[in-house]
């Protein structure tokens, strides 16, 4: 099999990556082991949400050069400010084409609730979590009323109304807390317990009884403006159903993003899918690539654990495997490993450096910087330290960010991986 | 003593996102989801068989869960192992009926058009409801007279013709159900210069694991490996199967989950479009007229599972007058003997509703499946024509097909 662009790692690097050359008429495949890490996210994609100590940004742009500047390995320092602006707005454009509408507040960060009730940085949003409605209303000290679904476990409302009462900017405001009901009817069992995020997003869809569950909010909100609840008021028909409650209520509501499966990460992965698939591009899901050869400085072909027997062939391959947790990178006793090429990863030899003791340490853990060391084009070396021309890597397998403590995480992915399209389109 | 090799359950992180891409769990909360029928309770199962939980008699074994585990924990392989292992052994006709279907494609194949019209009459389908709970809104499927094996006896010379032979595992479908799409299957690959010999073959066991006969299904496995090897004899000749599942069944089920040595063979083995398409890669491709037709694809999560999509797209791209649509990627779910069971037959009906309605909503001439169980549900539910991608190949070769028979 043979396709001018083979990428390996379906998640949102991958994704932006495989569209952005999709578009531009090259014929792709992206080869996905097992679903993505968008599955576990909050949905929102993050720039840069704090300086090192935890000070927070506000402004990521106007910081941008100063922070490349002071992190010259970083990815961000490979291609600088104006690819990242580029790729963040055609991100956004791409998932918009699919019906999913991002949020950002021009060029500033924004904050949105989180399950437990505190307030993170985020570039991107979808509108559902995060508007310009809303972010007016906060201004004016509202009511605010969090509101979950009787017998729903992830999710509990008096913590993250304790914990928004703690932030200064809403001790003025009055918080209450409720749990509507869901008619038996919807689920056919006699308790709840059972429900996640999934299954009530699945009941939402159906569109039904939505007018009765307005009633529930509006009982619970009583004189709140705004509204929180969790992430599940549907995966594929969200938009009409908020809409629909918003309408009926009164309220400015927002979803507050959940644990796995979450479901504001899903609804962007079948948008980045969606619009993948209508490009032509070819996605295997449910298969892993187990190795690939290098002749010449280059990729000559790949093998997967379904296929062993079956060569696949690129012109350009791009590595877009992740962190350790999807086996990007795989961490033995003394000594981490990239397995499909076995390019050199950058990582410190003892391994007693690799972690912080302190797990909420502010610098974060050493580890996280670890990853797979590029030129500025984004090539990797071999073990023998050559760089390999036809491979490029992007997303959280890069070495020198630290997603978490950065709040670098989306940002590093959606760029690196348009970085990494623009230079296949260069080259062919 | 807990068997400490079996622990691949414990590589799960409980993420859940198995059951977000369950299709049963996706149409009843009766189901709790792969992840707590298969690794969540076999820690618990393996302390105490008695703490099984019954619910997951409904898992239809489509591996989808597999192919969203970020983890590779062989979740449907855990949850097949547990309702053998760990269920009570009741023996049910109906099951055995359904599984075994060497013994009853014999059967059938023997009686022929007098078994077709007695299982399309209504009494008959209200009877084997009410004493098999075979549900009476499936239709079973049609059987042909004789078998596939013993039509090929007549055309055998003539395949001994060419230089390159591969050995074609038919599975029971087209030995006792559909005699043409192994004519097909014969048409196009002589089409392409290269000729078939058979193996004695055995059902492949999906059905048989379904239905939790895993002792016969290994039986089976063990003269099917056995009696490949001597086809193959030690050359490096290809063994091709068109079907799907049987394909995933020598493939990866014997080696996962009935632990059966495969290395002498697993390499030879290829699905039918895979082989296809690598002939196509190589510039043997046959002659093909214009179809002139609309065709909706359905990739059967079977074929999904093992990566064999590409193939069949890719195969199907290179036929010049078809318009190909493809369905998005859903369960039909019939899933093999699962929807034709009272207990289960709503369920396979909600599972299959979506891809029901894209289909119709496409309107294409025809539907392109590579699956037989598949081509029976949507044939069940839509009003077209559902075809194997071999047999949409075998139309365009010419027009009509060559005459095999000397």
């Amino acid at each position: 099999m043979n396709v001018d662009c083979i990428i390996i790692g379906g998640g949102i690097s991958g994704l932006t990556c495989g569209i952005r050359c999709a578009e531009n008429g090259l014929s792709c495949a992206i080869i996905s082991a097992g679903m993505n890490a968008l599955h576990f996210s909050s949905g929102s994609i993050d720039l840069l949400g704090f300086h090192p100590g935890k000070n927070i940004v506000f402004s990521p742009f106007d910081e941008l050069n100063d922070f490349i500047h002071s992190h010259p390995r970083h990815p961000y320092s490979k291609y600088g400010r104006n690819v990242i602006e580029m790729a963040l707005s055609y991100f956004g454009d791409q998932v918009n084409l699919k019906g999913l509408e991002l949020f950002s507040n021009k060029q500033n960060n924004h904050f949105h609730v989180t399950s437990l009730g505190t307030l993170k940085p985020s570039f991107l949003s979808q509108k559902s979590v995060f508007n310009q409605h809303i972010m007016e209303a906060f201004q004016n000290n509202p009511g605010i009323a969090i509101i979950n679904m009787e017998g729903f476990r992830d999710f509990y409302p008096e913590v993250v109304a304790s914990n928004l009462k703690k932030n200064s900017l809403f001790n003025r405001c009055k918080i209450v807390t409720g749990s509507i009901q869901l008619p038996d009817s919807m689920t056919g069992l006699k308790n709840n317990c059972n429900l996640r995020s999934i299954d009530i997003s699945r009941i939402f869809d159906m569109g039904s009884h939505i007018d009765e569950i307005a009633d529930q909010i509006k009982k619970i909100a009583g004189n709140s403006k705004i509204a929180g609840i969790p992430a599940f008021l549907g995966i594929y028909n969200s938009g009409n159903i908020l809409s629909r409650l918003c309408d009926l209520t009164g309220l400015f509501i927002y979803e507050i993003p959940t644990l796995p499966p979450s479901i504001l990460g899903m609804r962007l992965d079948n948008a980045l899918k969606s619009r993948f698939a209508d490009l032509g591009g070819v996605y295997i899901a449910g298969d892993r690539v187990k190795k690939g050869y290098i002749k010449n400085n280059r990729v000559d072909y790949i093998i997967t654990q379904n296929n062993p027997d079956t060569h696949l062939t690129g012109t350009f391959y791009v590595l877009a495997t992740g962190s350790f947790f999807s086996g990007g990178m795989i961490s033995e006793s003394e000594s981490i490993k990239e397995p499909v090429f076995d390019l050199i990863v950058e990582y410190t030899k003892n391994r007693k450096t690799w972690y912080s003791h302190d797990f909420f340490h502010p610098a974060g853990h050493p580890f996280f910087n670890f990853g797979v060391n590029t030129n500025d084009q984004l090539n990797p070396f071999d073990n023998s330290g050559k760089t390999i021309k036809n491979l490029y890597c992007s997303g959280a397998i890069l070495s020198h960010y630290d997603p978490v403590t950065e709040g670098t995480g989306g940002g590093v992915a959606v760029s690196s991986g348009y970085y990494a399209a623009d230079r296949i389109l260069n080259h062919s | 003593m807990i068997n400490l090799e079996n622990i691949s359950f414990d590589h799960c992180i409980k993420c859940t996102v198995c059951t977000a891409y369950c299709p049963v769990a996706r149409v009843t909360h009766l189901y709790p989801g792969p992840k707590q029928s298969g690794p969540d309770t076999e820690r618990l199962r393996i302390k105490n068989p008695n703490l099984l939980d019954e619910s997951l008699k409904y898992c239809n074994n489509c591996k989808r869960c597999e192919i969203a585990c970020p983890s590779d924990v062989k979740i449907a392989d855990i949850i097949q192992n547990a309702k053998w292992k760990y269920s009570p052994k009741k023996f049910r006709l109906r099951d055995m009926l359904l599984s075994h279907t060497d013994l009853t494609g014999r059967i059938a194949t023997f009686a022929g058009p007098v078994f077709n019209f007695f299982t399309r009459l209504f009494p008959v389908k209200r009877l084997l409801d009410f004493f098999l709970n075979i549900s009476s809104k499936k239709t079973l499927p049609e059987y042909a007279r004789g078998t596939f094996h013993h039509w090929f006896n007549s055309c055998r010379s003539t395949q001994e013709d060419y230089d390159t032979r591969v050995v074609y595992f038919h599975g029971c479908y087209v030995n006792y159900n559909d005699h043409e799409l192994g004519k097909d299957v014969l048409c196009v690959l002589n089409a392409m210069n290269i000729g078939v010999t058979l193996t004695n073959e055995k059902c492949c066991g999906v059905p048989l694991i379904a239905n939790s006969f895993l002792s016969k299904a290994r039986r089976n496995a063990a003269y099917n490996i056995k009696s490949l090897e001597k086809s193959i004899g030690g050359t490096n000749r290809k063994v091709v199967v068109s079907s799907s599942s049987c394909t995933f069944a020598l493939k990866h089920e014997y080696p996962n989950l009935l632990e059966m040595d495969t290395s002498t063979i697993s390499s030879h083995i290829e699905y039918i479009t895979s082989y296809i398409c690598k002939q196509f890669l190589q510039k043997n491709i046959p002659d093909m007229k214009p179809l002139n037709l609309t065709a909706a694809y359905h990739s059967p999560c079977h074929l999904e599972r093992m990566g064999g999509v590409i193939y069949s797209v890719e195969v199907l791209k290179r036929i010049p007058g078809l318009e190909l649509k493809l369905l998005h990627s859903e369960c039909c779910g019939i899933s093999g003997t699962y929807g034709f069971k009272k207990e289960f037959e709503q369920i396979a009906q909600d599972i299959g509703n979506d891809l029901f309605r894209q289909i119709k909503s496409l309107q294409p001439d025809i539907v392109i499946t590579d699956c037989e169980t598949c081509k029976w549900q949507i044939e069940m539910n839509t009003p077209y024509e559902v075809l194997h991608p071999v047999s949409v190949i075998a139309r365009a070769l010419s027009g009509n097909k060559f005459d095999l028979t000397v």
